[in-house]
């Protein structure tokens, strides 16, 4: 009983760190983004409009006023969940988040996908036959595929797939028509296509995930080779695998069924935690693939200091990422009690 | 346990058969899915900010606007003057204060509304009213009110005598909204399309920012039916990833914005023409009149002597820009080489060196040029290497570059730079507004330059009573401006247009005017 | 006197020699890793130490003898890799870009570690409200897209600072100090606990002394490791920063991450040689840095890298804390 009372503490300590948290994180970027030279206004007016135009725009949005006026302003919003809109392109924030926040969710879910197969798969084996060349070149694999940056595995797999062989598109979630043709119903297209039983636009846009979702996955792959594969070597060297060797059950289940599964337990851990980085913004690999995403769109809103844009976005993947990272330490606090303090 | 270990198999063998099936099917097939048969597919690296005309001023959204609104007085094909679009006439008083239009009747909105001189008093008004941040009022300065006569006539009063008050009815804030559904103070949102309401050859079907908008034709439009059956714009982060999807048959056409490599490798590509017409676009090279070094007219003549246009020109642009010698570009009326006239048209070194000995200047001339590195296109790079090149190996100056990016750069540019990269897309089509940006005192470019002779010319020229008499002012402000040097231009951008095989009539669409007249093009 | 001097000579060779035994005893796939790490940093260290000397030309070399070089010319006579769109030497770039490479990541390894180290000693070994703020500032810092990060503060920094490697560097030390904060005081917090310390507090020795004495140099056995492979993550985040255009400005110096992002339009019309190469030496500089860190992993530290696996410690995002954080 008292593992259970101090489980509900722990939770209760954790979630109630949630709001601070965000908070700083909220001033931080709030901070960050007003201390940076520059402005949304002159941003889109420098240089084509007279500076007395400028100025009086400046004064409209309320940008003139001194920072702590600003802040306040902002937190009260934030409060409200009044988002806001943005200055370049006259969003609301809440449909960015919708919209371009379910493409990167679209890719990243792949992008895991691949990692798992690519990453597991190559683990186990390097795990199993521990310090044989086949062990060797899972690793080198594994830290090959990491040292290359998505951006040039994007650049080649676009010229390979895309120009030479010409046989996968390499941009975008979906051709033109198809994207004008399907009806929004989750923004993710793929589960849109399914809901919509449109089996041609279905096969369009899972073609366009192919190479992006590839070049994500497999870079993340590399990390869980190495994760996979120590765990691999971990497990077998518990005495329980001796235990069971020593029952006279034979090597294949002992690894199969004992050991795999057991090493697989804190994937579950790193996957969640991938996952939140990955949600934070797959910027690069959005970028080289004009996927219209979260990551690439707030690189966009950076460069034009749009600060609704920024702090919306900012605060939003920063709540996903800490909802995730409370939710493997509340798993991992139910598993193992040392990790509570 | 067993069924587990079974199940997780054939799930596993599953995928990859599926995997397997996709990559063969995908080779057997290289084709995106087969378009609908008439619509032309286009792409862009443009942004659209607010669709409502009352809400944007640039150029990404104001082709997006142009296929669902029309203005009072436009640029029909082939025409370079502002002519008849919803109106059918502009007059001005004697005094050049008041413009009265007479529009033209039986035309509808796309939604089967009438238009009337409602429409555009509306339409003006609520562009002064909600002065959006985005700064489009500032088109509208010299509008002081708007009156209708009757349904088919409208009156503008200026507040000072404007002789090319119809330039400022064909640019945005010019176009017409239904005073029905538009509020007075309120932009309309890019999410509620259905209420994105114009008299345009198209209506918007369909809009996700940053990804695409669809037009469908509007059967209520007054003018020609279009050559085709729809549109559809895509929008692209990176020119690298249009050409890719342009070459892979994804788009039929691209307009705006490829960087000067891309466009000499597609113009080399089967089955893809780069089409090429006369451009409005200009890039600059600013100094601040009141900062050392350029503070000195002698230093400013001596850069303007050695600027190496022909070589940004071909090496840099491949052609697809041409040295520019006024602010005032080639193909405008009043147009002058000015430049060439007093620095000659290629560098000249001499004449750099003896314009600086003869006012005692010291050399080599330390200088800090600045550039932006994505603004204005990924080039500006090497056209920047290209300029400190050329001015390092005259021996007169000691040039080092400096970037930085855009928001930082324009944000700094005025209190801190002494020469610096810009550049410029005109409102209107006319000399007046490659003018009156630069050189009036108090001028975009923030570089405090103030010439009381100057302003006068200015002055007269926006009051002048006749055609003549105002080109003469543009040419006199022009040969001003080149004594002065407070600015040289560099080059000026041709409109470039890339299409496929199948998609005709995009060569003629490319003139000064600068529109992409999508309404025109058909394909095969 | 003399004698006590020449025993602690003594002394301190023979740790020194007990602590890089184990590197001479390497056996197997952690030697090779070991041998072929340090070889190809040793390389990239060279070529950036001597670049003026090993590169053919300088990095914004466009000419020479009054002669300008071909744009965009293939590999061959005179350009063993080509040259660029400004007709500037590839290979030269590739040689001066391992200079600005190691430079940026070299000093914002160098002020992380200062400024992470001695903050994760102090707030794991004396705990209290101190450390749990200090450590919930970085959790919060943690929550944050490390490139977005970095992109921020480089043009935060870009306006007031002039050198573009010093910003840059800056950067990056920013988005890696939680990291070397975390991993220090988690080993502090466990090291605290041993019974040597106890028994030092115990003979009244001062908390400075023992954090000088036992603590830091039982802790900082963990660094190189985690450096190393730091070093691996942070040259990925300075490309990614160069590509996406907010690094090392191209006047400043010649860096891969920006090459290849010029190189992105070179590609898609046919012409490979501007990209290929600066992305192939960022992929071996950073794979000999991961060999190197990963060798030293497994052969300085067997008795910790146990402890650490058998603590996988799921409050830390990794126990190789390099790897997650670089953003994709």
């Amino acid at each position: 009983m008292s593992q259970g009372s101090s489980l509900k503490q722990y939770a209760l300590t954790r979630l109630g760190l949630v709001v601070p948290m965000v908070f700083v994180v909220l001033t931080i970027v709030f901070l960050l983004m007003r201390v940076a030279p520059g402005n949304p206004v002159d941003a889109a007016l420098g240089g084509h409009a007279p500076q007395a135009e400028i100025n009086r725009i400046t004064k409209q949005l309320g940008y003139d006023k001194p920072l702590y006026v600003q802040y306040g302003k902002y937190l009260w919003d934030v409060v409200r969940l009044h988002l806001g809109s943005t200055i370049s392109d006259r969003r609301s924030v809440s449909n960015i988040i919708e919209v371009n926040g379910a493409a990167t969710l679209e890719l990243t879910f792949f992008a895991m996908l691949v990692a798992i197969v690519v990453g597991v798969s190559v683990g186990l084996i390097s795990g199993r036959f521990r310090d044989s060349p086949v062990d060797a070149g899972g690793r080198l694999f594994g830290i090959l595929v990491y040292a290359t940056p998505v951006f040039f595995l994007g650049l080649l797999a676009q010229l390979v797939f895309g120009v030479w062989l010409n046989w996968l598109p390499t941009s975008d979630q979906a051709s033109p028509i198809t994207q004008a043709l399907l009806q929004t119903h989750t923004n993710i297209l793929f589960v849109d296509a399914i809901i919509d039983g449109n089996w041609s636009a279905l096969w369009d846009v899972t073609q366009h995930l192919i190479l992006p979702a590839t070049t994500l996955g497999i870079v993340y792959g590399g990390v869980f080779i190495r994760l996979i594969r120590v765990n691999v070597i971990r497990t077998l060297k518990e005495d329980y695998i001796e235990a069971a060797r020593a029952r006279g059950i034979g090597e294949r289940n002992v690894v199969y069924r004992h050991a795999f599964r057991n090493a697989l337990v804190p994937v579950v851990t790193v996957i969640g935690l991938q996952l939140a980085l990955l949600l934070g913004g797959a910027v690069l690999t959005e970028t080289t693939f004009n996927w219209p995403g979260l990551g690439h769109y707030l690189v966009l809103y950076i460069e034009n200091r749009d600060y609704a844009a920024v702090q919306g976005i900012t605060v939003v993947i920063a709540l996903v990422i800490v909802a995730v990272s409370l939710l493997i330490d509340f798993v991992n606090a139910f598993i193992d009690p040392r990790v509570r303090y | 346990m067993h069924l587990r270990k079974r199940l997780w198999h054939l799930v596993v063998l599953g995928l990859a058969g599926l995997a397997l099936a996709a990559v063969a099917a995908t080779a057997a097939s290289s084709k995106p899915l087969a378009s609908k048969a008439s619509t032309i597919i286009d792409g862009t690296t443009d942004t659209v900010t607010n669709i409502d005309p009352a809400g944007n001023y640039d150029e990404g959204t104001s082709v997006v606007d142009l296929m669902i609104y029309q203005h009072l007085l436009g640029y029909p094909q082939g025409k370079k003057v502002p002519s008849p679009e919803l109106a059918t006439g502009c007059k001005a008083n004697g005094a050049d204060t008041v413009w009265t239009c007479t529009l033209k009747k039986g035309v509808k909105f796309s939604n089967g509304d009438p238009f009337t001189s409602a429409d555009v008093k509306w339409s003006f008004d609520r562009v002064i009213k909600i002065k959006d941040p985005s700064g489009i009022s500032g088109l509208l300065a010299n509008l002081k009110s708007t009156t209708t006569n009757g349904p088919y006539s409208v009156s503008f009063h200026t507040k000072t005598p404007d002789a090319t008050w119809p330039y400022i009815l064909t640019t945005g804030a010019g176009l017409i909204v239904d005073h029905k559904i538009y509020p007075a103070n309120k932009i309309v949102p890019d999410s509620n399309v259905s209420d994105l309401i114009g008299t345009g050859p198209y209506k918007l079907t369909k809009f996700s920012s940053g990804q695409q908008a669809v037009f469908s034709v509007n059967s209520n439009y007054s003018g020609p039916k279009p050559k085709n059956d729809g549109v559809i714009i895509t929008y692209y982060s990176k020119s690298s990833t249009m050409k890719l999807a342009l070459t892979q048959g994804s788009i039929d056409m691209a307009f705006r914005d490829f960087t000067a490599t891309e466009y000499g490798a597609l113009g080399k590509t089967k089955g893809i023409t780069v089409y090429q017409g006369p451009g409005v676009s200009i890039r600059y090279l600013v100094f601040n009149v009141k900062r050392a070094p350029t503070n000195n007219l002698a230093v400013r003549q001596a850069i303007a002597y050695l600027m190496p246009r022909q070589d940004i020109a071909t090496r840099i642009y491949h052609g697809e820009v041409q040295p520019l010698y006024s602010m005032v570009p080639k193909g405008l009326p009043g147009h002058e080489d000015s430049f060439a006239t007093q620095y000659g048209d290629s560098p000249n070194p001499a004449k750099a060196k003896q314009v600086l000995s003869k006012a005692g200047v010291k050399t080599p001339i330390p200088l800090t040029i600045w550039w932006t590195p994505t603004h204005y296109g990924d080039s500006s790079a090497d056209e920047y290497s290209e300029i400190q090149r050329a001015l390092n190996s005259s021996g007169l100056f000691k040039v080092t570059l400096k970037s930085a990016e855009w928001a930082t750069y324009v944000d700094t540019l005025g209190k801190q730079y002494t020469a610096y990269q810009l550049g410029w897309f005109p409102d209107y089509v006319d000399g007046e507004d490659y003018l009156l940006p630069f050189y009036l005192t108090g001028n975009f470019t923030s570089n405090a330059y103030s010439n009381p002779q100057m302003d006068s010319i200015l002055k007269k020229e926006q009051g002048a009573k006749s055609t003549p008499e105002r080109l003469g002012y543009i040419e006199q402000a022009q040969a001003l401006a080149a004594k002065d040097v407070p600015i040289v231009p560099v080059w000026q951008g041709a409109m470039l247009a890339v299409g496929r095989s199948n998609i005709h009539g995009i060569q003629q669409t490319l003139d000064p005017t600068y529109i992409m007249r999508f309404w025109n093009l058909s394909k095969s | 006197m003399a004698a006590s001097a020449s025993v602690r000579v003594q002394r301190r060779a023979i740790g020194l020699r007990r602590a890089l035994a184990p590197i001479a005893e390497a056996r197997g796939f952690s030697r090779w890793m070991l041998i072929a790490g340090s070889a190809i940093t040793l390389m990239f260290v060279i070529l950036a130490i001597f670049a003026p000397v090993l590169s053919p030309y300088a990095f914004d070399q466009y000419q020479s003898n009054g002669h300008r070089f071909a744009q965009l010319s293939r590999p061959g006579h005179g350009h063993i890799l080509g040259t660029t769109v400004q007709s500037t030497d590839v290979l030269a770039r590739i040689v001066w870009g391992a200079q600005t490479e190691l430079e940026v990541v070299g000093l914002a390894l160098a002020f992380g570690l200062a400024i992470g180290v001695p903050l994760g000693l102090v707030s794991g070994y004396f705990g209290g409200v101190l450390d749990r703020g200090a450590v919930f500032f970085m959790d919060a810092m943690f929550a944050f897209p490390p490139l977005l990060l970095a992109i921020i503060i480089a043009f935060l920094l870009g306006s007031s600072v002039s050198s573009g490697v010093l910003v840059a560097a800056l950067a990056i030390t920013i988005v890696y100090v939680p990291q070397y904060f975390r991993v220090v005081r988690n080993h502090v917090i466990s090291v605290r606990e041993e019974q040597y310390v106890e028994a030092a507090r115990a003979l009244g020795a001062k908390p400075f002394t023992i954090l000088r004495r036992y603590v830091f140099f039982n802790v900082v056995q963990n660094v190189p490791v985690i450096a190393t492979l730091n070093a691996a993550d942070a040259v990925l985040t300075l490309t990614a920063l160069g590509f996406i255009g907010y690094g090392v400005q191209p006047t400043q110096g010649a860096e891969w991450g920006y090459d290849v992002s010029r190189a992105v339009t070179d590609t898609a019309s046919g012409i490979w040689w501007t990209g290929l190469f600066p992305g192939l030496a960022i992929v071996l500089l950073v794979t000999g840095l991961t060999l190197l860190g990963e060798g030293l992993n497994e052969t300085i530290n067997p008795v910790l890298r146990r402890r650490a696996i058998r603590q996988v410690d799921f409050d830390a995002p990794s126990f190789d804390a390099g790897a997650e954080f670089y953003e994709a």
